[in-house]
């Protein structure tokens, strides 16, 4: 899977290790939807996670792609600013990406481009700014 | 001649939150054509503490008790995947006698949990005598926690290193008699419900969930299960000493609320499998492993997974090497289960909305954090 991202994607990949059972890879917003079609088509049938970690110099989405076959994951980090943060989205590739968007928009305020239905889903609609950013 | 053409437009129409079927406050907006269900929304946060916000500001041990509080019906697991994900950071290993405890701890909390998941789902199909059955089984759990570690629903069972007592005097023998106990119990369910042609008839073919949607959706557990795909993670990615215990992955290829039920009850025997095995191999030895006042991981992040009762529940928890962890995040099963709900709900009746609900045994707790 390595070797795959990295030739189906070239240049884009930022960085690429593997830790455990896990492949960590770092990615630009722009190639994310490349690599989570290409980790669907090969396998990884199970978007385990979806989340933000606010590290303060930046926003980083990491996605959690499991293959139930083979039990690897694929870890796609992606690293955004800490405000006005935007990111396609994954819903059209991945059916739990939906809800998992909607939350890391609530709580970080990650705008994710191209979500059908992106609204608050755990705070109040009322509720002003983002908890979850430091 | 009067003619008049009969309206037909859609309703909406909130069930909860204050629902007793909902299980806790959950509000389901749906749709409905006649009594026919067009399309629902899960409108959920009523019960956000912020528990993931909390993380970052208590100490690594300090926040181990929040997760006892996030599906409340299974404290060992939420502990389970934070102090596993906390441990992997730390490269703490944990002595074997507190590996097979936690072991009981966990398949204790799943007997339990899915005992109340039959109580609800039988009250639910108004078949109330189960609950009081269900309920009186799982005391006896409660009773063995209590014993244990003095408390009975959040139980903190778990600490970094290990367990945080040594089980008492006779605790494995009263286990013992519950494990005898049990299985004559769940055939009694099976009786008084399995067979049932009203439960049958509210059950079978119900609510129906292909794999290829449930995986989609990255459900999780016996909602997958019941859809037929063999994923547990005690097979899949043993934790503690899974990998040296036999039991039987369990699944049933119905897809439909029936299956969802019949994959629980028969996890309720494995796991007296699994903890008979146990409790006849229980090692002598320390309970807990050394680990220091002050809890500093290095940086760097871990991500711990457990089986829960309910699905996959897990802990990512990112380090910048001080004593609070910079990320908690909790992957908690029912979300997913929640967020597939609607596609499971379209074109059933009202009455048939408890059922599916009921069969997916979601928590809010963990939903809402």
């Amino acid at each position: 899977m390595i070797d795959l991202l990295c030739s189906q994607l070239g240049e884009a990949v930022q960085s690429a290790e593997q830790v455990g059972d896990e492949l960590r890879v770092r990615l630009p917003a722009s190639s994310l939807m490349a690599a989570a079609r290409l980790c669907k088509e090969h396998g990884y049938n199970y978007p385990c996670d979806l989340t933000a970690v606010d590290t303060r110099s930046e926003l980083v989405m990491v996605y959690r792609l499991i293959s139930l076959n083979s039990g690897q994951q694929v870890v796609l980090s992606v690293g955004l600013p800490r405000s006005g943060a935007r990111v396609p989205t994954l819903s059209g590739v991945y059916g739990a990406a939906e809800w998992l968007e909607r939350e890391a928009f609530d709580l970080f305020g990650v705008r994710f481009e191209g979500h059908p239905d992106l609204r608050r889903i755990l705070l109040t609609d009322d509720w002003e700014g983002h908890p979850l950013l430091k | 001649m009067l003619q008049q053409s009969i309206l037909t437009e859609h309703v909406t129409l909130n069930m909860g939150p204050q629902h007793p079927s909902t299980h806790g406050v959950l509000r389901l907006e749906l749709t409905l054509e006649g009594e026919v269900v067009v399309d629902c929304r899960p409108v959920i946060g009523y019960l956000h503490r912020g528990v993931e916000k909390i993380g970052e500001a208590r100490t690594y041990p300090q926040f181990l008790p929040y997760t006892d509080r996030l599906d409340y019906l299974s404290s060992a697991s939420n502990n389970a995947a934070y102090v596993l994900a906390v441990e992997k950071l730390m490269g703490l290993e944990v002595p074997e006698r507190a590996k097979y405890l936690r072991v009981i701890a966990l398949e204790l909390n799943r007997i339990a949990s899915h005992l109340v998941f039959l109580a609800t789902f039988g009250n639910d199909l108004a078949a109330t005598t189960a609950f009081l059955y269900a309920i009186r089984e799982r005391e006896l759990i409660m009773d063995l926690f209590e014993m244990w570690v003095g408390a009975r629903l959040t139980q903190s069972t778990f600490k970094l290193g290990g367990v945080s007592d040594d089980v008492p005097e006779g605790f494995v023998q009263q286990a013992r008699d519950f494990c005898r106990l049990l299985p004559g119990r769940v055939d009694e369910y099976d009786r008084l419900l399995t067979g049932n042609r009203i439960f049958e008839a509210r059950t079978r073919g119900v609510g129906l969930l292909p794999p290829e949607v449930a995986l989609d959706y990255a459900c999780s557990g016996p909602t997958l299960r019941g859809s037929g795909v063999a994923f547990d993670l005690r097979r899949a990615a043993p934790y503690e000493m899974y990998d040296r215990l036999d039991f039987d992955v369990v699944t049933h290829s119905s897809c439909d609320c029936l299956g969802r039920y019949l994959v629980r009850m028969q996890e309720m025997r494995q796991s007296v499998r699994i903890l008979q095995q146990c409790l006849d191999q229980l090692p002598e030895g320390e309970v807990r492993a050394k680990v220091g006042r002050v809890v500093k991981p290095p940086a760097g992040e871990a991500y711990g997974r457990v089986e829960s009762p309910r699905g996959e529940f897990g802990c990512y928890v990112v380090s910048d090497g001080g004593t609070s962890p910079r990320r908690v995040r909790l992957r908690a099963p029912s979300f997913f289960h929640l967020a597939v709900l609607p596609q499971m709900l379209r074109g059933w009746k009202v009455g048939d909305v408890v059922a599916i609900l009921g069969s997916i045994d979601i928590v809010l707790g963990e939903v809402d954090r």
